[in-house]
């Protein structure tokens, strides 16, 4: 077979393949993956032992602001961070006031906490006494202001409409009264709480976020506007591991690895086939698949 | 009585007024002021939840005015109105922990959500196997540098070859930070010089006013 | 925490300096607004390319589809509806249909009515006041992840020649660019923040990074306003280079000066 002569051959198949053979492999091997985990190896960065560091700084009693700044959506992706932040609380025996940024948030809390019902019974960790939820309290930047300036003004009632009077909120005057926050985000009110707590009140602030977020926090976590970072599933998982309790973030990592490697085989096809192709027709085409 | 406060010169003097309550007491700690400006960022917070109430009614104008006229696509705006009705109507009803409202939310609202969210993994993959081509030295060098915090954000790399971790957070420490430093600056900047358009009444359409209007 | 260089009595302690800073961005800003010659902005490569994309789409009979932005009145959304300005008159007088989604978040409803009186004072500019057409500007949903769909919708029924994403967009950018090139649309899109940035460059076939968005909607739009505020941001950026500078060798020869002159 004359392979000179074809006029691209396999080369231009390589550089020019129909996305959907992305979409079915990729699809393929995450659900392979993760009905069927191998267990591999995963390496521990330094940024989720740093935040590991800075959660195990509060002590028991403290006091605590946790908000869940993201949808339904992106709790899919913050879920093994979210659990495994929220077990070490529950072992610390922190206090929680939980909002929502989104008002898909209501859906989170039976989905987290049947998650976390062995924690919960095993450390007596019950709503009204050491958790309370507040709602979706932060649409925009002005309630965000307003709650941190002025905080019993602002919430009267958690989430159900029972009164927070008589409970460990009686603490909080303001922001400042919190001694963390731990937000998970997909972007909605962080840089309000930036704005309106860490920067007027000195809170330190601990992040999960999504990972095209990622880029953006770290200019905040080298600012020390933020204190520490966890990055996406691969940090919650990597918390898993560092607090020995696996969850759905560990499941998934070889998922992760897998739908990564493949990745990095399809740009190696495309580029072997670019190459290729152009320097058997000659011609700088720009090749890109269908 | 009406007309003055639909005028240009009385919402630019609340705009401006609004703006000082907030902007002085964030320099002159002063109890008195600090309050006012806690009161107003409260009444901001709950004027802006009655928008919901607006946008709501609008709907039903818009819609009710496609069903009426039987413009393109009337048959979706009785279902959007169905469904609105629905939502508001066992929300208020059951509450929103219970019930149709709560099965509602998780059984449709949030998996669809999370459909268009999980279907972004597939488009980057697609976007990034297309784009990451060594057309030339500098995309070539673009690709290594992928390739490095690729082979890191999967997590059996770095069990294996842990030096991998400094390489590609060098690169996002420092190209990558210094673009996101950048971008802060640039939009920090930016919605500063649009605050001030804003308070001259040089840019009034976020008030409703076109470029002919009053 | 670092002690701030200046203190007032009275005065919140290491805010000084970002109110000079503040002041000195009113005052520029207010003294070039005033100034009757408009300060000069560069053309932005991606213009040429919406003016080709359009006269693309007219040769091959296809619509244009073009979005200002899914965030409310922001500094964006504001470039985003300048470039919109420039696209519904370019289709006006080449005679091509024009699509503008809306929609996306619950301050889109505001930014809507801007938007659509834009593109009809296009359409009457142009002297073709019949051809704007209200229902080639649906507004799809107050929440991102319905108004994504939608706008996919959209771009499969009706397969542009050009789609032109400009102004505020968040994650469903990449969805859109990604469909719109699947359709076989010439892509131009805009980048609002760092991540987006990323995916939008491998996704379209053009691409305004960051700031060249809201350079290229003051160019476009002509209005002394705008122009002013890309001449403050460009004199601010060139204080900021100064300031990293010298804080640099400051830092380099032991000192904090500049760190506390910063502080808050």
């Amino acid at each position: 077979m004359n392979r000179m002569s074809d006029e691209g051959g396999i080369y231009k198949k390589m550089a020019t393949y129909d996305k959907r053979w992305v979409y079915l492999a990729l699809f393929v091997i995450v659900l392979y993956s993760l009905i069927r985990p191998i267990g591999m190896p995963i390496g521990i960065s330094a940024q989720t032992k740093a935040y590991k560091a800075e959660l195990d700084t509060l002590q028991e009693g403290d006091l605590v602001f946790s908000t869940w700044n993201m949808e339904f959506s992106g709790y899919m992706e913050l879920k093994p961070g979210v659990l495994a932040t929220h077990k070490i609380f529950i072992e610390k025996g922190v206090k929680l006031c939980i909002a929502f940024g989104h008002f898909e948030g209501v859906a989170l809390p039976p989905e987290i906490f049947k998650q976390l019902k062995k924690w919960t019974d095993d450390y007596d960790y019950t709503e009204g006494e050491d958790y309370i939820i507040i709602g979706y309290v932060f649409p925009n930047e002005a309630a965000v202001a307003a709650l941190a300036q002025d905080f019993h003004a602002n919430v009267r009632v958690d989430w159900k409409g029972q009164s927070i009077e008589g409970t460990f909120l009686d603490e909080i005057q303001n922001a400042g009264d919190f001694d963390m926050i731990s937000d998970y985000t997909t972007g909605l009110a962080t840089t309000h709480l930036i704005n309106h707590v860490v920067l007027q009140y000195g809170v330190p602030m601990a992040v999960n976020s999504i990972g095209v977020s990622v880029p953006g926090h770290l200019a905040n976590l080298d600012a020390g506007l933020i204190t520490a970072l966890l990055a996406s599933t691969r940090g919650g998982a990597e918390l898993e591991y560092l607090i020995n309790s696996p969850g759905p973030g560990l499941k998934s990592m070889d998922a992760f690895t897998f739908g990564h490697y493949s990745l990095i085989i399809f740009i190696i096809i495309g580029n072997i086939g670019h190459y290729g192709w152009t320097r058997r027709s000659g011609a700088r085409e720009r090749t890109g698949i269908r | 009585m009406s007309s003055f406060f639909k005028s240009r010169s009385a919402q630019i003097t609340v705009l401006i007024v609004s703006f000082l309550l907030v902007f002085v007491p964030y320099f002159i700690p002063w109890g008195p002021l600090d309050w006012l400006s806690g009161k107003l960022m409260t009444i901001a917070a709950v004027t802006n939840a009655f928008t919901i109430v607006i946008a709501v009614y609008s709907q039903f104008r818009r819609s009710g005015r496609f069903i009426n006229e039987r413009r393109k696509g009337w048959v979706y705006h009785i279902y959007l109105l169905a469904l609105l009705a629905i939502m508001t109507l066992s929300g208020f009803i059951f509450g929103q922990h219970a019930g149709a409202y709560e099965w509602l939310l998780l059984a449709v609202v949030t998996p669809l959500s999370s459909v268009i969210y999980g279907i972004l993994a597939f488009y980057m993959s697609s976007a990034g196997a297309r784009a990451f081509r060594a057309r030339s030295p500098q995309s070539a060098l673009l690709l290594i540098a992928g390739f490095v915090v690729l082979m890191y954000q999967a997590p059996l790399t770095g069990a294996f070859f842990p030096g991998i971790e400094g390489a590609a957070t060098y690169l996002t420490d420092t190209f990558g930070m210094s673009v996101s430093r950048m971008f802060s600056i640039s939009v920090s900047i930016g919605a500063i010089v649009l605050g001030v358009r804003m308070l001259t009444g040089k840019e009034v359409a976020f008030l409703g006013f076109g470029e002919s209007d009053e | 925490m670092t002690n701030a260089l200046f203190t007032l009595p009275g005065f919140a302690e290491g805010r000084l300096v970002g109110l000079l800073l503040l002041i000195l961005i009113f005052v520029l800003a207010i003294n070039f607004m005033g100034q009757a010659k408009l300060p000069y902005i560069r053309r932005v490569p991606a213009l040429d390319a919406i003016e080709d994309a359009v006269g693309r789409s007219t040769e091959m009979g296809k619509p244009v589809v073009c979005s200002y932005g899914c965030g409310g009145f922001d500094y964006w959304t504001v470039a985003g509806l300048s470039i919109l300005g420039y696209v519904a008159k370019v289709c006006a007088e080449t005679d091509t249909r024009l699509i503008v989604p809306t929609g996306g978040s619950s301050d889109s409803y505001i930014v809507r009515e801007a938007a659509v009186d834009l593109v009809r004072n296009a359409y009457t500019a142009a002297g073709r006041p019949e051809a704007f057409n209200e229902d080639d500007m649906p507004f799809l949903s107050g929440e991102q992840y319905a108004y994504t769909p939608g706008y996919v919708g959209i771009l499969v029924r009706e397969r542009p020649g050009t789609m032109v994403m400009t102004g505020s967009h968040w994650s469903e950018a990449m969805n859109i660019a990604e469909m719109a090139n699947a359709v076989g649309s010439i892509t131009i899109t805009a980048g609002c923040y760092t991540s987006n940035m990323a995916a939008l460059a491998c996704a379209s076939d053009y691409i305004m990074l960051g700031e060249e968005q809201p350079a290229a909607g003051a160019y476009l739009s002509r209005d002394p306003a705008q122009m002013a505020s890309i001449r403050v941001q460009d004199i601010y950026k060139f204080i900021a280079i100064g300031t990293i500078l010298v804080g640099l060798i400051a830092v380099n020869f032991g000192s904090d000066i500049i760190n506390r002159l910063l502080a808050t």
